[in-house]
């Protein structure tokens, strides 16, 4: 079953095509990764699947169904920025969400303590400091234990102790079977947190699938002669690696993490007659990966 | 319907400005009745002169529900902004989204705050009467429901003022600017009305064409003008100007602007980005 399943949608704002026809499904049971830089439309695509936004074409599916907000009470859900009433007290505004949810109030003090929230929970919002917020709007979304999440970068604003618990938090969660819906703009959250990603860039789908495939990190390996044509077509005998590309007049090998061996491959080229005059191992880092994905 | 009011109740039931608007009212509306109620018996019947148009007794039954509603009808503003204040905070707050996120359709938002709009002209409405009961006994006559579709004018008019509110609230969002419009939109079909009604004069005079009081036309002096101090015999002798009784176009007038703001502030919610 697909917990969401989008088709082609797309969303104008005037002249600017903030969507471009984005489809994509998220499987049941996975935590899935809506990565992408600031502006590419991630919080726009969630707003479309929560009917705060309405598309400009295209149509969605929550639960291999068409939505509604049945639907929505089944999903907890932190979009963008924590939204509470200013002058009512933690427990008063999640009774509130509790009541929309259909959910009993019974549940709200095991919420407050997941987040730590228990001692202020009397106090109004607007005294809370901006991770106290944070840690709120995600409580209200655990309210009722819902079997789907969907979160807005949920660890916007928190300090580094409180991304940790988090994070911690959300694998606790898939560990026990639910589906988490996580759009971020950082990768290494992404890759530390998701099982499965969708990569959004400027309106458009760059990529989906597992994260492992999609975020696979590989080590390169600088290789560089005089004669560069006779230096490729002894390389291309060579196994081990998975791609091959020439740049500024070295020869870029990508091998799976790990796999690299420096030695064998000028043995290799030495056999061949050929003399390296470069020959370096570069790890290739996340964020240059995003930017090959985003740019 | 049930569940979305006692959402709406968890979200006022400690909100200060609920509190103190309508302990405001309820105070202004005896308040206010009061005062024109001793004003009158103490000083302006005790004047040569009223004693010349006498008897008049505003508050006497048959009368009273006439001027309760009236006098009342000044400030019903305070309802309006109460409305106006807890719609533009949903937006300020952003909990229209919240709510809508959390599951309630867009239909459930807008449908309960016009509820919440029906009900406050409700309330205003019982303390209404309730106080037209108050000062009928207190002026010693028995009791009368002459005059009684006064409450339903003032219903109509508490209603209205509350739907402008939040049809305002509705399409400003921000709550300084919502009521900064507010009060521009009542001067505004003020002036328009003191137009219509110079020109209605008008056309009765030089071409008799007798329309009514078109001031009266309009949304919000709609309202007004279905509410009016009881006629005293002065008043009397005004009538037999304009012979023509319009009250009839002017309540029905009334329940199409309800109407009419009823789809417009529905269909701002349905269609549009939140």
């Amino acid at each position: 079953m697909s917990i969401l399943s989008l088709n082609n949608i797309r969303k104008n704002y005037g002249p600017i095509q903030a969507l471009k026809g984005v489809s994509f499904d998220v499987p049941k049971g996975t935590v899935f990764g809506i990565l992408g830089p600031n502006g590419s439309g991630k919080t726009t695509m969630l707003g479309i699947i929560m009917d705060i936004l309405r598309p400009t074409s295209g149509t969605y599916k929550l639960f291999d169904q068409v939505p509604d907000e049945t639907h929505r009470r089944q999903i907890g859900t932190f979009l963008e920025t924590p939204n509470f009433y200013h002058y009512l007290s933690a427990t008063q505004n999640l009774k509130i969400a509790a009541a929309i949810k259909e959910r009993g109030e019974e549940d709200i003090p095991r919420v407050l303590e997941m987040v730590n929230l228990t001692q202020r929970k009397d106090s109004r919002f607007s005294t809370y400091s901006l991770g106290m917020k944070q840690r709120l709007a995600i409580a209200s979304s655990l309210l009722g234990n819902p079997e789907v999440l969907i979160l807005d970068e949920p660890t916007n604003g928190l300090d580094p102790v409180g991304i940790a618990e988090i994070r911690t938090l959300i694998k606790k969660l898939h560990l026990e079977g639910k589906t988490i819906i996580m759009a971020s703009h950082l990768l290494d959250e992404v890759e530390k947190v998701c099982t499965h990603v969708a990569i959004l860039k400027k309106g458009d789908l760059v990529a989906t699938g597992n994260v492992n495939e999609i975020l696979a990190n590989e080590d390169i390996v600088e290789v560089g002669a005089a004669d560069i044509s006779k230096l490729k077509m002894s390389l291309e005998r060579l196994s081990g690696y998975n791609s091959i590309r020439e740049q500024d007049h070295l020869l870029q090998l990508f091998y799976p993490i790990g796999a690299t061996n420096l030695e064998s491959i000028n043995r290799h080229c030495f056999n061949d007659d050929i003399v390296l005059n470069h020959l370096q191992l570069k790890k290739k880092s996340l964020e240059s990966k995003f930017f090959e994905l985003t740019n | 319907m049930t569940k979305l009011l006692k959402i709406e109740w968890l979200k006022i039931k400690s909100y200060n400005a609920f509190i103190i608007l309508t302990s405001f009212f309820a105070l202004g509306v005896v308040a206010l009745n009061y005062i024109v109620y001793s004003v009158n018996k103490n000083m302006f019947s005790q004047s040569g002169a009223a004693k010349m148009l006498a008897p008049f007794s505003p508050y006497n039954f048959d009368k009273t529900w006439q001027t309760t509603t009236y006098t009342t009808g000044w400030i019903l503003l305070l309802p309006a902004l109460l409305i106006m204040i807890l719609v533009t905070n949903e937006f300020s707050f952003r909990t229209h989204r919240q709510n809508i996120i959390d599951g309630l359709s867009r239909k459930q938002f807008i449908d309960v705050k016009i509820m919440m709009t029906v009900i406050a002209a409700l309330g205003a409405t019982l303390i209404v009467v309730i106080t037209a009961l108050v000062f009928g006994w207190a002026s010693g006559t028995p009791f009368s429901l002459t005059g009684i579709a006064h409450v339903g004018y003032f219903f109509l008019k508490a209603l209205t003022y509350n739907m402008v509110a939040l049809l305002i609230g509705v399409l400003i969002r921000r709550t300084g600017f919502a009521i900064g419009v507010f009060f521009i939109y009542m001067g505004l079909e003020n002036f328009i009305s003191q137009l219509l009604d110079v020109w209605s004069i008008k056309l009765r005079r030089d071409s008799a064409i007798d329309l009514g009081s078109m001031g009266d036309y309009l949304p919000m002096n709609a309202a007004d003008g279905l509410l009016t101090f009881p006629d005293n015999p002065l008043k009397g002798m005004a009538k037999g100007i304009m012979p023509t009784d319009y009250t009839y176009i002017v309540w029905t007038l009334s329940v199409v602007y309800l109407l009419l703001f009823y789809w417009w502030s529905s269909n701002r919610m349905l269609k549009t980005d939140l």
